[in-house]
């Protein structure tokens, strides 16, 4: 099993964070038109997912699969969204996002008073936590096993 | 009588996640605040006065609280070591981790995990380093005034080497 990347962008479209783990492909474009490009999908899906939805959409898009992998995401209420690339047998990348959002954003970010929210996320610790998340869940780490 | 069955619940460690971090975010803003008041360098150490002033009114009237159900203390030292375990632990959900004085008025505070600190950074690196002391003079302040109340008349300052710990030095102006 393999976590390939993960990027959060702010309710408005900003690209808070952005790291990668395993990504073999390159999309040959910069990190901000390829942010553009990713919120544009995602935001275009949703959107999709709520018209075309024939019962009540209670949480909307939660993934799609390719035959390669799976993007996960994760909205909050705040406009928050949270998406995760793994491959196709990663199981409860969602919860995995719903604590990174609850242990790691919101105590490291929010609770940090010199942190800035809705700009691009500096601070050390925070990427040292984020990492430290992702390596110690099952996901990340039955890829050496 | 009412009134004390409700500070005792408030008093309550186990109390909820939200007033909790009500008083952190409360800080960050208060710190905000004064410093979105400067304008340039020079007027921003006169605006962290202003903090710490906050902080000691707050302290002085936090102490009558706390020591309700102590006893009268021996000597100075007393009243520092009332301030590292039970101030400590009512306001920042922990004691002092290490305790220094040279026995002539001048007490080193030392905590390795400050809960103003602890969300900013760690030792591994440098990173907002400079900017941390303005989280402390609030408590430099709360300090100041606890002691105040006591009958101590000093000067704190912090330092700051390495997040998230603090050094808090104490100096007792003696009579």
């Amino acid at each position: 099993m393999t976590i390939h990347n993960l990027y959060i962008f702010s309710k408005n479209g900003t690209l808070l964070y952005y790291t990668e783990w395993s990504r073999l492909n390159k999309s040959g474009i910069t990190k901000e038109e390829e942010a553009k490009l990713m919120y544009g999908m995602l935001f275009s899906i949703k959107s999709f997912v709520s018209k075309i939805s024939p019962l009540d959409p209670n949480e909307g898009f939660l993934y799609f699969k390719t035959s390669k992998y799976t993007l996960h995401y994760f909205e909050t209420p705040s406009g928050l969204k949270f998406v995760l690339n793994t491959d196709n047998i990663s199981q409860n990348a969602r919860e995995l996002l719903q604590q990174l959002y609850r242990e790691v954003y919101l105590e490291y970010v929010v609770k940090n008073p010199l942190c800035q929210l809705n700009e691009p996320i500096q601070s050390e610790l925070f990427k040292l936590k984020v990492d430290e998340l992702f390596k110690k869940s099952p996901l990340y780490l039955s890829r050496t096993i | 009588m009412r009134q004390q069955v409700i500070d005792t619940k408030m008093n309550s460690h186990t109390a909820g996640e939200a007033d909790e971090c009500l008083f952190e975010y409360l800080h960050t803003e208060m710190v905000n605040y004064t410093l979105s008041k400067a304008s340039n360098k020079k007027e921003k150490e006169e605006e962290l006065s202003r903090l710490e002033w906050m902080g000691f009114s707050v302290g002085y009237r936090i102490i009558e609280r706390l020591t309700r159900d102590c006893s009268r203390f021996k000597d100075e030292l007393d009243m520092i070591k009332f301030i590292c375990t039970d101030f400590w632990s009512s306001l920042y959900h922990k004691q002092i981790d290490n305790l220094r004085t040279n026995h002539h008025g001048v007490y080193m505070l030392q905590d390795n995990s400050f809960r103003l600190l602890n969300k900013v950074g760690t030792n591994c690196n440098k990173q907002y380093l400079q900017e941390s002391p303005r989280l402390l003079a609030f408590t430099c302040g709360l300090l100041r005034g606890s002691l105040a109340n006591l009958g101590i008349i000093s000067t704190v300052n912090a330092e700051i080497s390495t997040l998230p710990s603090c050094k808090f030095h104490v100096q007792v102006q003696q009579m």
